[in-house]
């Protein structure tokens, strides 16, 4: 076995190297060849197909011409920056804007025709209602029968509650047995503060994707994926199931302990909150060992409460260092504004800077796995409706500039309205 | 049903799954690390879809198998690890020896990707970390999980990586539960609050899974493997919403609020006579459905909630959320739901936009005949562990569908297979190595 100051040192350097942020402008794409079709609105499928963005796929994403996708009208107190609500902008980066309308046929027609040069389709409109267009997976798989239809819903393209049935995140949240389990025994359940069930869902059916692209590579065929939001939050639920199955009853809310590793859990401190972890029995001990030498009395006891009195006096940083020291996990409870400002996220390009050509500097989340050799980036933010029309409907399906200007005369393809969330800035800044 | 319901039902029901090719077969990954749930959840995914996926543990199982919440183990394994321990093959070998080590690398040389949750400064030192595996093996894909990454200025950190403190750093619980009062000394639950599943330690295997099926598309091109870095506080940290746009913008930070929300409403659990169920409708059509649908339509022309802007007004949330559910707490969730639907079904486009769901118990989401239909449990009989109901793989795919196709098993099951079948062991040193305690 190697000497481990030497050794470390050799992985500290090839990381550092390896994922240096600078390099990453020249690195190739992961994604890079795949272009996807986006036809969703709010979170589910935007979200699904920012995720393939943000690797190098070619997203072009379809909007209802005028008001686009409701999404943009979601915004945070009602604040809109340059024209554009904030919640928007982190949902759609990398991809191009269209404004289309498939309730008309010649809109369907030109969905069609896109749909023979793409990869991928991403859609979460109520189950069945694309195939009602005619721009369905049965009909476009007619035109490419190598195309990967991901279908994300509620609670799925069949079965008892496929019909008509409408979902938001929340609705996953609350159906799927999540909300019962979040939250304190003594107060109701609780809904999560962030659109956790759209998410979830958004990355499995990514993942989906990547898959039936892979099946692609062997076999030329695409597929239909068909994936349930609430199904995705039941997957993700971990012991509940075998516990409710064996005990015949619900686990608990347990507030903020982790039921699996008490005392593990999330404490009141002098300055915020902290979370004191001990994994196993060999934390725990340390953890115990600590708070005795901490308490007067003698030996240590590792209860809830005891770790509860200890936090309370003391700072994060002071907790956090305690447990380093110790032998034991802790960690800040973070927000929004300390992320922004994270040194280590930074340096991580999990927050970034992107520079926009219409918007500016605008600062994001960039990608959560970080590839040494083809790493993902954010290259540009989301556009007004229709945005990229002239792109997409001239250069990649060679309508001439009349074929055009009568289409948008006809209001089958066009741009956005003049709203705040739809139109661009009224000033652009310089980039 | 609809016909294109009817030819999705016949063409992806997991129920026929069985015998349809797989999207991932012939990859072959292995998996290591102990106590450590992310890990398993980023291997169940692969496996689910077709992988050849072996853990490896230390003998006697690995640390993960004794976390029992509530005290409840079956034959030495607690429910979580049975829950995650899915389409996988069973090896032991003691990687603190380095006859155990060599095993390690043998293994290694197979497969196509390896899944680990030790700290990387770990393994390179013991000598079968990244750098020293890929020297042979340039097409190896690398997925590494921890907290907060193998690189960057708090990557050095000693923690012990697990949910809660992936939970704690990615912001999610910050902006979950409810805000204190100001006036009065907060209660325990006035506190930010712990999604109650390992949500935290499920995202960041999710996103380790992502990682690897980017690299995978990435080295058919190129025929070159590499490292996939995975923290997890990010994980879960990429579904805060907007916290960095808004913060950037606006110099804004999502705060605590509960029930309500900054940016819809109304987008809230609201009180019914059997419990709670969740309502949202906030564009403006859509809010004006909900108002008749509660047989109060003055209210959308009231100008506390006539725009979206004034609808998330803090003060107006609160009374639109007393209004609501003095509607609401005299009907059942589903008198709710067929009063929506009932509504909606002649509406379209925005102002069908109304939306509903019951707030279900464990036991009741176990009980509706959507999900069994559709497959989303798999009851079974295991062997040694025996009968359970476990959470199937979700997606319905028409050509390689997911599936479940085992469960859990003891430490070591699948030694003897793994060993001698996959690598061509002698039966002596198969013995010889089971003796010494290597395996």
């Amino acid at each position: 076995m190697s000497s481990e100051g030497a050794s470390s040192g050799k992985f500290r350097d090839f990381a550092e190297e390896a994922f240096a942020l600078p390099a990453i402008p020249a690195k190739p794409e992961a994604l890079a060849g795949v272009r996807v079709l986006e036809v969703a609105t709010r979170i589910f499928g935007p979200a699904t197909a920012d995720y393939l963005g943000v690797f190098g796929a070619e997203v072009i994403k379809v909007e209802l011409p005028g008001r686009g996708d409701l999404m943009r009208y979601v915004a945070p107190e009602g604040f809109f920056w340059k024209d554009v609500s904030p919640a928007f902008l982190a949902l759609n980066r990398n991809k191009l804007h269209v404004g289309l309308d498939l309730h008309a046929p010649e809109g369907v027609e030109l969905f069609l025709r896109l749909a023979e040069v793409s990869d991928v389709v991403v859609e979460n409109l109520r189950a069945g209602t694309m195939d009602e267009w005619g721009a369905g997976y049965l009909q476009l798989r007619e035109r490419n029968p190598g195309i990967v239809y991901a279908a994300n819903s509620g609670f799925g393209q069949w079965g008892p509650y496929a019909a008509g049935r409408a979902s938001y995140d929340a609705t996953a949240q609350a159906v799927s047995g999540f909300s019962a389990i979040t939250g304190f025994p003594d107060q109701p359940p609780l809904k999560a503060g962030f659109w956790v069930g759209d998410y979830t869902g958004a990355l499995m059916s990514a993942i989906a994707i990547l898959a039936a692209l892979r099946a692609r590579s062997e076999t030329g065929q695409g597929q239909l994926i068909d994936l349930s939001q609430a199904e995705a939050m039941i997957r993700a639920l971990d012991w509940t199931w075998p516990y409710a199955a064996q005990c015949g009853q619900d686990r608990r809310r347990a507030g903020s302990l982790d039921p699996s590793y008490l005392p593990s859990g999330i404490y009141r401190c002098a300055d915020g909150f902290v979370a004191i972890s001990a994994r196993d029995e060999e934390e725990r001990v340390r953890l115990a060992r600590a708070l005795g030498a901490a308490r007067p009395a003698g030996e240590g006891d590792a209860a809830p409460e005891h770790v509860a009195a200890f936090a309370a006096s003391r700072t994060r940083e002071e907790l956090v260092r305690w447990a380093e020291a110790s032998g034991f996990s802790a960690a800040p409870v973070r927000g929004g504004r300390e992320q922004y400002g994270d040194p280590h996220l930074r340096a991580r390009g999990t927050v970034c800077e992107v520079t926009d050509p219409l918007y500016g500097r605008i600062d994001e989340f960039g990608p959560a796995p970080k590839l040494s050799r083809s790493p993902g980036r954010v290259k540009s933010s989301a556009k007004p409706v229709g945005w990229h029309n002239d792109r997409v409907f001239g250069e990649l399906l060679g309508l001439s500039p009349a074929e055009r200007d009568e289409l948008t005369r006809k209001r089958v393809i066009g741009t956005w309205a003049d709203l705040p969330g739809a139109r661009p800035p009224k000033v652009a800044d310089e980039p | 049903m609809s016909g294109f319901a009817e030819w999705a039902r016949a063409a992806t029901d997991p129920a026929a799954a069985g015998g349809k090719p797989e999207a991932l077969a012939g990859v072959g990954v292995l998996e290591f690390g102990s106590g450590h749930f992310g890990g398993m959840v980023a291997a169940s995914i692969l496996a689910e879809f077709g992988a050849d996926v072996i853990k490896v543990e230390p003998p006697g199982g690995e640390a993960l198998r004794r976390v029992a919440p509530g005290g409840i183990s079956r034959a030495g394994t607690g429910l979580p690890f049975l829950s995650e321990a899915r389409n996988r093959r069973f090896v032991t070998l003691a990687a603190d020896r380095a006859e155990g080590r060599a095993l390690f690398r043998r293994l290694a040389e197979g497969a196509d990707v390896i899944v680990s949750s030790e700290p990387e400064r770990d393994q390179d030192a013991a000598g079968i970390g990244y750098l020293s595996l890929r020297r042979d093996h340039p097409r190896l894909i690398y997925l590494s999980l921890s907290t907060y990454g193998s690189f960057g200025p708090d990557a050095h950190r000693p923690v012990r990586d697990c949910d809660l403190l992936c939970q704690a750093l990615s912001g999610a619980p910050y902006i979950v539960g409810e805000p204190e009062d100001g006036d009065t000394a907060p209660r325990p639950h006035q506190a930010p609050t712990r999604l109650g599943n390992w949500h935290g330690a499920f995202v960041q295997g999710l996103w380790g899974a992502f990682g690897v099926l980017s690299a995978l598309r990435f080295r058919e091109g190129s025929g070159k493997g590499q490292f996939v870095d995975i923290a997890g506080a990010e994980a879960l940290m990429q579904f805060t919403d907007y916290n960095i746009t808004w913060m950037h913008t606006a110099g804004k930070a999502r705060a605590r609020l509960g029930n309500f929300d900054p940016a819809v409403f109304p987008y809230t659990y609201i009180r019914c006579r059997d419990g709670h169920t969740f309502i949202a409708a906030y564009n403006d059509e859509a809010f004006d459905s909900l108002m008749r649908i509660i047989g109060r339509p003055e209210l959308a022309r009231d100008p506390r909630f006539a725009t979206p802007a004034a609808r998330v007004r803090l003060e107006n949330e609160k009374a639109l959320l007393e209004i609501l559910e003095e509607w609401s707490a005299v009907r059942t969730a589903d008198e709710i739901l067929n009063a929506v639907e009932g509504y909606t079904s002649r509406q379209s486009g925005p102002a069908a936009a109304v939306v509903t769901g019951r707030v279900n118990r464990p036991l009741e989401t176990l009980g509706e005949e959507n999900w069994r239909e559709r497959g989303c449990f798999v009851r079974t009989e295991l062997p040694v562990y025996g009968e359970t109901v476990l959470a199937a793989p979700p997606w319905k795919m028409s050509g390689t569908p997911a599936r479940w196709k085992s469960g859990c098993k003891p430490p070591g099951a699948d030694n003897r297979d793994v060993y001698m079948g996959d690598l061509g062991m002698p039966e002596e040193e198969f013995a010889r190595l089971q003796a010494s305690g290597a395996i």
